[in-house]
Order: C-alpha cells, then structure tokens, then sequence
C-alpha cells in the first residue's frame, strides 16, 4: 500500500486539475441523492398533484439537478483521467531513460519481452488504481456517509441495519485477497510467457520456417495460450465469489430494507416516500460500492505491478558516469589495458584474463585470436559497455571510469559485429552516428566511402529507403558497410571495429580497407577480425587465446617469425592460397 | 513528392502503418457475427451462460413482484387495521421469501461470473490460437515490413481486450436486448401511459450511442495503433542498447519515444473526452426516463389508483431497465475498444500469404535420406516491384553435389536461399525439385530436408538443446552428438554450466558471435539433412576451427548435396560447382581450375584475396 502512496506522490505534479477533479465527485453525488430525495418527497405529496406549479417545480429542480450532476460527472472523468494518463507519460518517460541508461549487463540477464510488459502494462495497472480507481472509491466513500447519514436522520434502526451487510461483503473480500492476488500473480506470469513466445517466434522466424517448425511452434504457442486460459478461469473463478459476495449482500441490504421498513411501514413510523428513498439510496450507494470491490479486486495486482515498476526505476547502474571532463577536442586517443581482467555475470570462466597492451594515439591495434578469445570482450570495455573486473584502462592517461561519458564515448566510433541497424531510413542510420546535423553532400560522400553508392542508387527509394527490423532488407555485408558508415559519421577519435568485414566480399574488403586505412588516418584504430589480411598492416597485433590471455603482440613481422597461433593461421591461409596460386600459375602456363 | 514528405516526417519509425487506421469497411453486425464464429465451438458453454442469466433474470423479476407484493399487500392494508399482527405475519412471509430468493441467486451470481468468464476465455483462447497460427503461414514479407513489438501486441494486448469484452461484454449485451424487451413488457402491463412515455425517451439513447460510436471507434483505433507502435520502438532500442550507449544517442531515442508517447497520449485524450461526454449524456438521458416516469407515475396514482406498490415496481423495473443503459456507458467504451482490436485481428487474419500452398501439394520424390536434384530454372525475383534483385538464374544441383556461389555483397546470393527455401516466390521461372515446381510441393514436408545456417542465424531462449533439437523427432542422441562434434561445438558445450541443458539468452546473447555459428552449423547437421545451406556459415570464425568444420562436415555430408556461400574463396574450392554472382546475375561458372582458367571475374578475386594476403 505504502508503494501506491509513493506513486501517488507523481499524481500532485498536477495537483490543480486533480484536486478540480476531486471536488467535481461529491458534488456530483449531491446532486444525485437530491433527486432521490426529491422523489421521495413528491411521493409523499402525491396526493397534492393536481397542483401543477408545484409539479412543475418538482420536475424543473430535478432537470437541474441532473443537468448539475452531468456537467460534474463529465468534468470529474476528464480531469482524473488525463491526469491519470499524464502520470504514465511521466512514469513511461521515466523508465525510458533508465532503460537506455542501464548497462549492457542488465539487459543480457532480463528477458526483453519482461521489460515491455513492465513498461506497459505494469503502468497501466498501476494507472488503473490511482487514477479511475481513485475516482471511484472517492466517489464512494463520498456517497455512502452522505446517504446513509441522511437515512439516519429518517429511521436510525433501518440505517444502521444497513451497513450490517456491507461488512459482510468486506470480510469476505478480505478473506479472498490473498486467493486473489495469486492467482493475479499467475495470470501476469501466463501473460507475459505468451508475449515472449510471441517474440521470440517473430524474431526468429527464418529459422522457424526455414526448419518447417511452424507446427510446432504454434502447439507449442497454444500450450502456453492454454495456460494462461486456464489461470484466468480460476482467477474468473475467485472473481465469481467475490461478486457474488458483494450482489449477495446488496440484495441482503434490500432484505433488511423489506422487513424493517415494511414493518415501520406497517405500523406508519416510516411514510412510503421515506421507504423509497431508502430503496433508491441503497441503488445508488450500490454502484460506487460495486466500483469498491472492483479496485479492491485489482489492488493486490497493482501491489505487484508498483513493485516491478519501482524495482526498474530503483535499478542500480554500477557504470556510473565519470566526473573528469576533457573536451572532445582535446582526446588524442591513446589507450592503455594494464593486467584487465573480466568475467561475466553469468559466463564460467574469465572472458579475459591479465590483458596489457598499449596503444598510442594514431596506431592501429589488430586483435585476433580463436573463436570465444574475448576479441569483442575486450573492444567493448573501451567504451565501458562492461566494467572490467580488475586492471585499469587508460585513454590518455586518465582512467576510463574517471571520465565523462562525453569525452569517452563521445570521440568513440563503434562498428558492433552484430551490425545492428535501426528500422528507419538509410540515411538516418548513418545520421545517426554524427553529433551534428549532416549535410546531404557529407552523406553521400560517406555513402561512397563505404561503396556503397552503386546499391544504394538501385534501392527503391534510395537513401530514403527504409530498412526493416535491423536491417533485414539489407544483405549481410550492406548492414556491415552502412554500421562503419555510422561510425565514421561522427568523426570519431578512436575507431572500434569489431569483425566488420566479416559479410564482404574480397574485391569491396580491399576497397574498404584502402578507404578505412585513410580513413583511420591520424586515428586510433582498434580491429577485430578473422582474416588476418585485414589486420596485417596494422601497427600491432594482439593475439589473444582460447581463455582470454595474452599470446603475444607485435607487428605482422615479428608475430610470423615466432611460432604461436599466428604464424600457423598465416600459414593455413596462405597455404590454400598458394595452393591455388600455384594451380593458377600452372594453368596460366598452360593456356 | 514524397521526398518533400518524407523529409518533413523524420519520424519514419514512429510513423503507424496507415492502413491500420483505415477502417475496413466492416459493419459493427458484420463484427459481430465473426466474432460469433469464433463462439460456435463453445455453444455448450454460451447456452449454460444464457441459462444462468434468464434465471438471474426471472430472479430480479420475481424481487420486484415481491416488492409490489409486500407494499400493497400488508404494508398498504395494515393502514386502517387495528391490529397489527396478521399484516406482521404476512409481511415475515413475504421477507421470507425474499431471504429465499437472495440465496438462490447469490449462486447463480457465482456461476454468472464463472461462467461467462470461462466461455469468453474459451474463445479468446481459440482466437490467439489461430491468429499464431495464421501468422505462422504468412510469408517473410509480411514479416519484414513489421516490427516485431507491433506483432507481439496483436497476440497479447488486442487480444486481451477482446477477451474484457467476451467476459464482460457480449453475451451480457446479447441478454440485455432481451431483457429491456422483457421489461418493457412488464411495464406496460402495470400502466400503459407510463410505459408509453418512458419508451418515447428510448430513441434518444439509441442516437446518442450511435452518434458516439463512429468517433469512439476510430479513436480507438488509433490507441491502439499508436500503442503498438510504442511498444515496437521500446522493444527495438531494447535490442540495439549498445549501439544506443556507445553513440550517446540515449536522449535521441529518448525523445523519438517521448514523441510516440506524446502521440499515443493523444489519441487517449480523445478516448476519455468521448468517454467522459457519453456517459453524462447517457445519465441525463436517463434521468429524463426519470423525471418522465415520476411525472406520469404520480399523475397515475392520483388520477387512475396506480398503487404505491405497483409504482415502487414501476421504478425498480426501469432500474432494471435503465442500469443496462447506463452501464453500457462503460461496456460501450470496452466495446468500441475491443471492436477496435477485432479489426486489427481480423486483419491479420484477412492477410492471405503471398507464398500460397499449392491445393494439392505433391511429395518430393526422391525419399527421405537421399538427396533430390535442385534446379533453377531462369528465375527472376524482386523484393520490391521494379527493383530487381535477381535477373534470370539458372543452375542446378545435382543429387550428392556442391554448389558454391561467390560474389560481391548485395549480388543476390542470399536471395539465392530465400528463394530455394521457398521465402520468397519468384517472379518468373522456377525453382524445380526434382522436376517438380517448389510452388506445387508440400513446402514444410520439403524444408524439412535441409540443413540450413543462415547468413543472420538466430538462437532461441531456452536451453542448448532445445535450439539444437529444435523439436525434430529426426534428431536422435547420437546424430546429435555427431553433429557438436562435426561443428567443433564439443569443447564449447561441455564449457558450459549444465552442458547441453545450459540457458541460452534471448538471441543467444551469452556467446560470441563465432560461438553462435558453431551452434547454428550444429543445429542444421543434427537431423542428417538431404541438403545442406551454408550461407557465410562460418563467416565469424577462425581459421583453424573452420578447416576442421570443412573436414568433418564433408565426411558426415558424403553423398548429400549441398549450397554454400561464401567470400573466403578458400571455403569452396572443393565444389563441384562454382558460381560467380554479380548484380543479380550470374556470371561465371565452372569449377576452381576452370574458372581461374577463364580469367575472369573469379580469377581476379581470387588474384586479389592473394594479393591482400601476401601485401
Ligand atoms: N554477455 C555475455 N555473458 C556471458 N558470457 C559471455 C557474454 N558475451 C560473451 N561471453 C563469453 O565470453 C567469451 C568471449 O566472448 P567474445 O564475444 O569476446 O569472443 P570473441 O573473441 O569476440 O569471439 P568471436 O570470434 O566469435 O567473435 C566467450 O566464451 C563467450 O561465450
Ligand atoms: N527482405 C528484403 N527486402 C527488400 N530488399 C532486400 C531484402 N533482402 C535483401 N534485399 C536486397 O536485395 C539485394 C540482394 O541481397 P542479398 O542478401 O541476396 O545479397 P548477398 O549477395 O547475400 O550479399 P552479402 O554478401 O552482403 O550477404 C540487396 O540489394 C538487398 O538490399
Ligand atoms: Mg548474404
């Protein structure tokens, strides 16, 4: 409860229409009960009927009533509830930005399809109570001491009587709370393994086809679908009681209204008007109660929604930001690991172990080594992506946890193996990367130094085209091509390429190398790759093993005159090629 | 033209498919009755629903009659008795009654509830149900022109809206035109005037809803669009955060989103006005049923000896009237609503796969354990009309033979597989099993030959296993096996904690990129595939564990066929085939000697990887 007082708190921001809002549900509710009473009354002095002034009056003050009640009625739901649905704005807002601040080690250990379901309907939940459910229970608990307060006033014995009822339905809310709100929990839970069936299906859904596992993938879908059916027939169930419950004892109330006023009645203590304002009193205390049982029915749902809401906002970033500042300008781009080590938060064993290496301002750095070395481990501690365990990494000297984000990953251009696009148009991922607003002739120009220009030109809409979900409309090596344009768009200090070249042909490697070595001009330059063609000219070369230590660094030259992993790749690719090579030469010859 | 627009719109991903505002022509009743297919299957359960309502029903009635009872019965008639005590007694009777009554349908309320809720989720059930199902027959290009998050909505929030509705709504409003049928009956029957002048009112209710549903329904839509897009753009950042941080761009998704959300609490605004109006609307209206009923009631009592009994009926039986009307204030906007997510489901379900299968699928004919002849036959395809991507291929692959296809990025060569796999269908020519049309072949029962690593593979959360076994009863422990061991996957897996029962994060998040094709080249080995399709199958790793996979998988693939694509031309000199691509076409063919032999396109690749390797 102490949690949807804390969320509440969001509510006062807009304190002044909620609290216009607020004022609108009594009146409202005045309004109603004088027309009750007004019936009430007429009933009494039917027999004076004939006296159409007064009739008139009756039914004039009852139109101004109700057209008072309308205008109130209509007021109090506009003002709540678009300030119901700013507070999500907020709250959506709120969470998006710490969404995008929290590391990458966050989102690896939450599953996608469960942040959206708390961004989404967490915060409707929690909306549904504080906002319309608010109005509801305040509009209740308005009416219902005015109403019987006045009925008092008419029969104490049958008023009080009354509220005998309501407690009964009370108690076996509470009583039902706990049954309620399990099996709420369970509902949430079906839901969301729905949603990240759904998702991980639509994601995956080349390979799904391409296996010819739709069949089973819809059992399997409607497994879950059938689980959640399932939850939601007991929760339905739980329900069921419940309502019964609440109509049960509404209609106990009318019971008690039945013999206590008819015997008042009988013994003509209580007039036939008064017995009908009872009768339409306890309607009207009804429908706000009904409301009542219906938020208490959500609230332990909205109990469980505040808190995971409030564990997103509450997440701790442990990569916080820097404190030193350097300007853009001024980062030279020297780069320095002493002894980093890294583990995981769930890997086994060390990613990388004890690395040092150097890197001065302007060198480029090729890291190479097998399959899980830790080559992308160590390009994405660079930008602290991940935190390193123990060790220190140097960018100029400072430390790079010491630093502001804007001079580390400011002057950082980042080409991510998995060649992650955006589903927007060509043009704005490759604006993407750039700090500034770029021109056309820059683009096109950026465009060319990838070479891409020919394809781009053949696109439907050109460089407006859009792109699909991370680039499904692109081949494999445009994706790599347009996520090293991005990158070289901001002009960046220090280049991190991991595997970027892995999707391209030889004939586009070669021009993208000759581009990407002017282009690494006068920048630090750290690569990742496979193909020791594409590191070979690079002023070191870092070999990393299995586990993630250092193997050796050196140039080119000096790694192929040691053995060690890199002489015997060089060989290996250099013995296929030669091999044809030599198969060349010879039918050269021949022919 | 559309340059102009699209450059004032940056908002290209914020931007909700239009033609899902559009409105598709669908009538309320016409809604309606499809949606009532969906509830034929459960007849069983909708009749014990109406069952249980009609007894509420005669219940509420029966209350009403006990009312009227009870006041003209000892309550009037104790008015000039001196004793009191035979007008208590029959009054204990009549409360009695009533006590009976209540008890009664309290139970009934119990199953009311249950009910209704168990017939709504049955066919909400069967709904998403086919709705997955459905979607799992449309084509890639369905699928690529959406966000995934926009999709996932269509089987989550659209479709628990519409189950609000079934609970809540359909069958009690199906109830509710019998019951205000019913009443009204009843009303006459106690006084014609008084009926007659409550019933006047009734037009105006039903031209206030109807004024209010075109502008409900449309705003509707657009939450609900507007929504799915929102989620689609959270779910899209969420997957590309490290390009996000590492660019700084934090503030710049930030407020793409912030400009979605503006845009979603828009179209909600609209919502709560309409919402906000039609109620207060609707209880004026119904205080003029009021304010009619009194003025007439009371003119009745005087004038024509209405009883007070027969009034205070009166007025709970237009209660009972009245209450559906009011509440329909609220059903109305979960029902606008959930009509609004009816049309975005039944789209869905209205899509008609572009990749049709055939009415009578023909077997392949080669059985299952040896490989098929493949053949393309002057195909030419386009993802979008008038840009051509493929322009007339033709090539075979003959039973237990290599295809290798090279080429700059972009040539097609992918394509190559989408069209194989049948993706996509080609525009012209055709793609030809074993003479066979693909388009006439039954396309899950043929794709279930292959072994496919694709160029984007995709690791599903769950465990290793589950990703290689993929639920293929072909798979056994020991092809399994095989298969790890075949893609140098073996120290990889027995790396992990649990080994093959390890978690696998979403997208397989938790493996470098190399790992990620070893599992994926695993996975396509595992069954004992016909034909294999590598597609950069080991673009990502290294040297040394690519030769090995190149030796094992050639001795477990002996007598298989197989299309591998590749730019490391050392990969696909042992091809029994090679095919140069470029631009969609392609260019040369041959084997490793004859094409270096041609001095052509392949030779100067090839002269160009040994340049760069030897430079
Ligand atoms: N998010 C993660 N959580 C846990 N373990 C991880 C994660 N990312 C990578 N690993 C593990 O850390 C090791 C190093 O991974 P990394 O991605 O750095 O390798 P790599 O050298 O880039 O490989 P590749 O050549 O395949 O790209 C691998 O064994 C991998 O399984
Ligand atoms: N789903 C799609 N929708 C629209 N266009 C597409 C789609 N997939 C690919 N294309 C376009 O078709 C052309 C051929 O793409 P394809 O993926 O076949 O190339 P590729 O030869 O495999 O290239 P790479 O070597 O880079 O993987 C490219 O210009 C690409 O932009
Ligand atoms: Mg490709």
């Amino acid at each position: 409860m102490a949690i949807l007082l804390r969320f509440f708190r969001r509510f006062l921001a807009y304190r002044t229409s909620l609290l216009l809002g607020l004022l609108c549900i009594p009146l409202a509710q005045l309004c109603d009960v004088g027309i009750t009473l007004l019936v009430g009354d007429a009933l009494d002095r039917a027999q004076d009927a004939s006296d159409t002034e007064w009739m008139t009056r009756v039914l004039l003050l009852m139109g101004a009533y109700a057209v008072g009640h309308s205008v109130m009625r209509f007021y109090q739901r506009w003002l709540i509830v678009v300030v119901s649905r700013r507070v999500e704005v907020d709250l959506k807002t709120e969470l998006f930005g710490k969404l995008v601040s929290l590391p990458f080690a966050y989102h690896d250990r939450s599953r996608s399809g469960d942040v959206v379901s708390r961004v989404t309907s967490d915060v409707e939940a929690v909306r549904m109570v504080l906002g319309p459910g608010l109005m509801y229970t305040l509009g209740a608990l308005v009416i219902l001491p005015i109403s019987i307060g006045y009925l008092f006033t008419i029969n104490a014995t049958l008023a009080l009587m009354m509220t005998l009822p309501m407690f009964t339905m009370g108690l076996t809310m509470k009583l039902l709370s706990g049954r309620l709100h399990r099996q709420s929990v369970a509902v949430q839970e079906s839901i969301s393994a729905i949603s990240h069936r759904a998702q991980e299906n639509f994601g995956g859904i080349r390979v799904v086809k391409g296996y010819a596992r739709e069949d089973s993938q819809a059992d399997q879908f409607e497994g879950t679908s059938a689980i959640n059916r399932d939850n939601q027939v007991l929760l339905g169930n739980a329900r069921g009681v419940t309502n019964a419950a609440i109509y049960g004892s509404f209609d106990l109330t009318f019971a008690v209204i039945l013999l206590i006023g008819g015997l008042a009645a009988v013994d003509r203590t209580l007039p036939i008007g008064d017995l009908f304002k009872f009768i339409d009193l306890t309607i009207k205390v009804f429908w706000p109660l009904i409301a009542i049982g219906w938020i208490l029915g959500m609230l332990p749902r909205a109990v469980a929604s505040a808190e995971r809401v409030e564990e997103l906002l509450n997440e701790e970033n442990p990569i916080a930001e820097g404190h030193e500042k350097i300007a853009r300008a001024d980062v030279r781009g020297a780069l320095a690991f002493e002894d980093v080590s890294f583990t995981y938060e769930r890997g086994t064993e060390p990613a990388l172990s004890g690395v040092t290496v150097r890197v001065e301002a302007g060198e480029t750095l090729g890291v190479v080594g097998p399959t899980g070395a830790g080559k992308s481990t160590l390009i994405n501690l660079v930008g602290r992506l991940f935190e390193a365990d123990s060790g220190r990494i140097h960018l100029d000297g400072h430390e790079v946890r010491e630093l502001a984000f804007d001079a580390l990953r400011g002057t950082v251009g980042y080409v991510p193996q998995d060649s992650f696009l955006f589903s927007e148009t060509y043009e704005e991922n490759i604006r993407f990367g750039a700090d500034h607003e770029m021109t056309d002739a820059e683009v096109d120009a950026l465009i060319e130094r990838v070479a891409m220009k020919d394809e781009v030109a053949c696109f439907p809409e050109g460089k407006k085209t859009l792109v699909g979900e991370r680039g499904v409309t692109l081949s494999g090596g445009q994706r790599q091509r347009t996520c090293i344009a991005r990158a070289l768009a901001r002009d960046p200090r220090i280049l991190l390429l991991d595997d970027c070249l892995s999707a391209v042909d030889t004939e586009t490697e070669k021009e993208l190398v000759g581009s990407l070595r002017s282009a690494g001009e006068g920048r630090t330059v750290i690569v990742a790759a496979h193909r020791l063609s594409t590191v070979q000219a690079a002023d070191r070369i870092l070999v990393l093993t299995r586990s993630g230590e250092v193997e050796a660094i050196g140039s080119h030259d000096e790694l192929l005159e040691r053995e060690g992993w890199y002489r015997d790749t060089w060989e290996q690719q250099q013995r296929t090629e030669s091999l044809s090579a030599a198969v060349n030469d010879e039918v050269g010859g021949a022919a | 033209m559309s340059e102009a627009k699209s450059e004032k719109e940056p908002g290209g991903a914020l931007e909700i498919d239009r033609s899902e505002l559009v409105a598709t022509k669908v009538w309320d009743t016409s809604l309606f009755k499809r949606l009532l297919t969906y509830a034929r299957p459960h007849r069983r359960l909708f009749l014990k629903s109406f069952a249980v309502l009609s007894l509420l029903f005669i219940g509420e009635l029966l209350g009403t009659r006990i009312w009227k009872g009870a006041i003209d019965g000892p309550v009037a008639g104790a008015a000039d008795a001196e004793d009191k005590a035979p007008f208590v007694q029959a009054l204990l009777w009549w409360v009695g009654a009533y006590v009976a009554l209540i008890a009664a349908m309290t139970v009934l309320r119990y199953f009311q509830t249950a009910t209704l809720n168990k017939t709504g989720q049955a066919v909400v059930h069967d709904l998403r149900a086919a709705v997955f199902r459905h979607l799992q027959s449309l084509d890639l290009g369905f699928f690529d022109r959406r966000p995934t998050g926009a999709l996932v909505t269509r089987v989550t929030t659209d479709i628990e809206s519409l189950s609000e509705m079934f609970t809540s709504g359909i069958i009690a409003l199906l109830f509710d035109s019998v019951k205000v049928l019913v009443v009204l009956g009843m009303l006459f029957a106690i006084d014609v005037d008084l009926a007659l002048i409550t019933m006047l009112t009734t037009p105006i209710l039903i031209g206030i809803s109807l004024a209010f549903r075109g502008g409900a329904r449309r705003a509707h839509r657009e939450v609900r669009a507007r929504l799915a897009r929102l989620n689609g753009y959270l779910q899209e950042v969420l997957g590309g955060i490290r390009v996000v941080q590492v660019f700084r761009r934090e503030e710049r998704v930030a407020a793409r989103f912030n400009e979605a959300l503006a845009r979603y609490f828009e179209a909600n605004r609209r919502t709560i006005f309409l919402f906000a109006l039609f109620y207060p609307v609707m209880s004026l209206a119904v205080y003029l049923i009021q304010g009619a009923a009194l003025w007439a009631g009371i003119g009745s009592i005087v004038g024509k000896g209405l009883t007070y009994g027969e009034f205070v009926q009166f007025w709970l039986l237009l209660n009972m009237l009245v209450r559906p009307i009011r509440e329909l204030g609220e059903r109305y906007n979960v029902l606008q609503s959930a009509f609004a997510s009816a049309e975005r489901i039944f789209q869905v379900l209205d899509t008609a796969p572009t990749v049709v299968p055939p009415a009578t699928p023909a077997a392949v004919r080669t059985a299952p354990g040896q490989a098929p002849h493949i053949a393309f036959e002057d195909v030419c395809f386009s993802y979008v009309a008038d840009t051509p991507v493929l322009r007339g291929i033709s090539f075979e692959i003959p039973p237990g033979k290599t295809v290798a296809v090279v080429g700059a990025t972009g040539a097609g060569k992918s394509t190559l597989v989408n069209l194989l796999l049948r993706y996509y269908d080609a525009s012209s020519g055709r793609v030809a099993v074993d003479d066979v049309d693909l388009r006439e072949l039954e396309t899950s029962a043929f794709r279930a030959r292959f072994g496919l690593v694709l160029q984007e593979d995709f690791l599903f959360a769950g465990s290793v296993e589950e990703n290689l076994v993929m639920d293929r009863s072909e798979v056994s422990a020991a092809s399994l096996a095989e298969a790890i061991d075949a893609a140098q996957a073996r120290d990889l897996v027995n790396g992990l904690e649990g080994g093959l029962a390890a978690e696998v994060a979403e997208r397989g998040a938790t493996f470098s990129t190399g790992e990620r094709q070893l599992l994926a080249i695993a996975r396509a080995l595992a069954a004992e595939p016909d034909v294999v399709v590598l597609d950069e199958a080991t673009a990502a790793v290294d040297s040394a564990t690519e030769h090995r996979i190149e030796r094992a998988t050639s001795r477990l693939l002996a007598g298989r066929s197989a299309l591998v694509i590749a730019h490391r031309l050392s990969t696909i000199r042992g091809a029994d085939e090679i095919l140069v691509m470029a631009r969609g076409e392609i260019r040369e063919r041959g084997t490793h000697d004859e094409l270096l032999a041609a001095e052509g396109l392949y030779a100067k690749l090839h002269a160009l990887q040994y340049a760069a390797a030897s430079a």
